[in-house]
């Protein structure tokens, strides 16, 4: 069997605790590292065994939650998707992500990114609200139409790619590239017809005309998405839709719903009695 | 809607100044090869040849038309560079009509001439 070898790497981890510290500081932690080791379970080593005080989010360990972006050697990435040894470095810097304010140590505060992403509406909208919330039919999709759209589905909502780019940065009230590209997203999907709501969202000063195409978002994306091709088809559509020119998106046809459907599963109890 | 008028615009400017300013280089620092190609424009670039040329309405019209597009390319995306610094409507309104104003006085300021020209 293969010997794997203990490195030791040195985690430069910046530590910010607003109510005892004025700001940001570097703190150093050494930690044995090998092979195959991701620089989350570091983080996780020293939480256990050098300072429990660390604070980082985390949950599901293989980049599906989005919940541990950081900026590792000054490049956003998932803590939990980025080996140590990519790094080829015995020292590694770790900060919070930027252009996000920071409630301590690694974590970074996303409610104002949740908020933004919740303005452009991110689920289907029809005209008629009747029939979007008790379907009498089913909507057939090709899948040359589901194509269009769906690397930008795969989206986790990590925060990274807002940190990456470089308009975030300067401009505080943009809107960013995860919402423009769910904007774009849901426009797209021929089942959709909200695009009159979301228009005037990011047809603004800070929508999706102040994105001057750096690309740092689909740079950075963990999920290998492309933010910034979907900007640039969002200012496709916005402009095609004001000059009355291009093509019209076809509306997905309907089909009638299957004959024989399983009953839905039953709500389940509560486990905590007396809770509502 | 605005917004997207005025990027729209950006980019027919854009185009505009890609085929404008591509006969102005070409009049300008490429007579010998059109003088290869038997067009003589007579030294382009002295003081008799350009008064001659304001005094033709096709080429004051040209230049003219040359300047509203490069003013407005270049205003619009100044103008977009500085918004992203100002996180406030009204420093936006300040900034739209210093831009709107310092382009008419520019516009006014250049166009004179050839068009004083026009009618000596």
């Amino acid at each position: 069997m293969e010997k794997h070898e203990t490195e030791l790497i040195t985690f430069k981890v910046q530590r910010y605790d607003p109510e005892k510290d004025n700001e940001p500081h570097f703190r150093e932690f050494t930690v044995p590292s090998s092979r195959g080791m991701t620089v989350l379970d570091g983080l996780i080593y020293i939480k256990e065994n050098l300072d429990g005080s660390l604070a980082f989010r985390t949950s599901c360990r293989m980049a599906i939650c989005g919940s541990c972006g950081m900026l590792i050697n000054n490049y956003p990435h998932l803590a939990c998707h980025t080996q140590i040894e990519e790094f080829r470095s015995n020292t590694l810097t770790i900060k919070p992500l930027p252009n996000l304010p920071i409630i301590k140590d690694l974590v970074v505060d996303l409610i104002p990114f949740f908020d933004t992403h919740k303005a452009i509406k991110p689920y289907i909208l029809r005209h008629d609200a009747e029939e979007m919330e008790n379907p009498t039919t089913e909507f057939a999709q090709s899948p040359q139409a589901l194509e269009t759209l769906l690397q930008f589905t795969y989206c986790v909502k990590c925060g990274i790619c807002i940190s990456a780019c470089p308009t975030s940065a300067s401009d505080k009230l943009f809107v960013g590239p995860q919402a423009l590209a769910q904007c774009y997203r849901y426009c797209a999907d021929t089942r959709d017809e909200g695009e009159q709501e979301r228009f005037p969202i990011v047809d603004t000063d800070h929508g999706v005309w102040h994105c001057h195409l750096a690309g740092a978002c689909s740079e950075a994306c963990p999920k290998g998405l492309d933010p910034a091709l979907a900007i640039q088809l969002l200012k496709r559509r916005v402009v095609s839709r004001a000059i009355r020119l291009g093509r019209k998106q076809q509306p997905s046809s309907k089909v009638p719903p299957p004959t024989q459907t399983k009953p839905k599963v039953p709500f389940p109890e509560f486990t905590v009695k007396g809770a509502k | 809607m605005r917004n997207t008028y005025l990027w729209f615009v950006q980019l027919v400017t854009g185009v505009l100044i890609a085929v404008l300013l591509s006969i102005h280089m070409v009049l300008m620092h490429l007579d010998a090869i059109l003088g290869f190609f038997g067009i003589n424009v007579n030294d382009p670039t002295s003081w008799h040849s350009m008064i001659q040329r304001s005094n033709q309405a096709i080429w004051a019209s040209l230049y003219i038309a040359l300047l509203v597009v490069v003013l407005y390319h270049a205003l619009n995306g100044l103008r977009n560079i500085i918004l992203e610094l100002t996180p406030s409507v009204r420093t936006e309104r300040i900034v739209t009509w210093a831009i709107i104003v310092f382009g008419i006085i520019v516009f006014v300021w250049s166009s004179y001439v050839p068009i004083a020209l026009l009618y000596a």
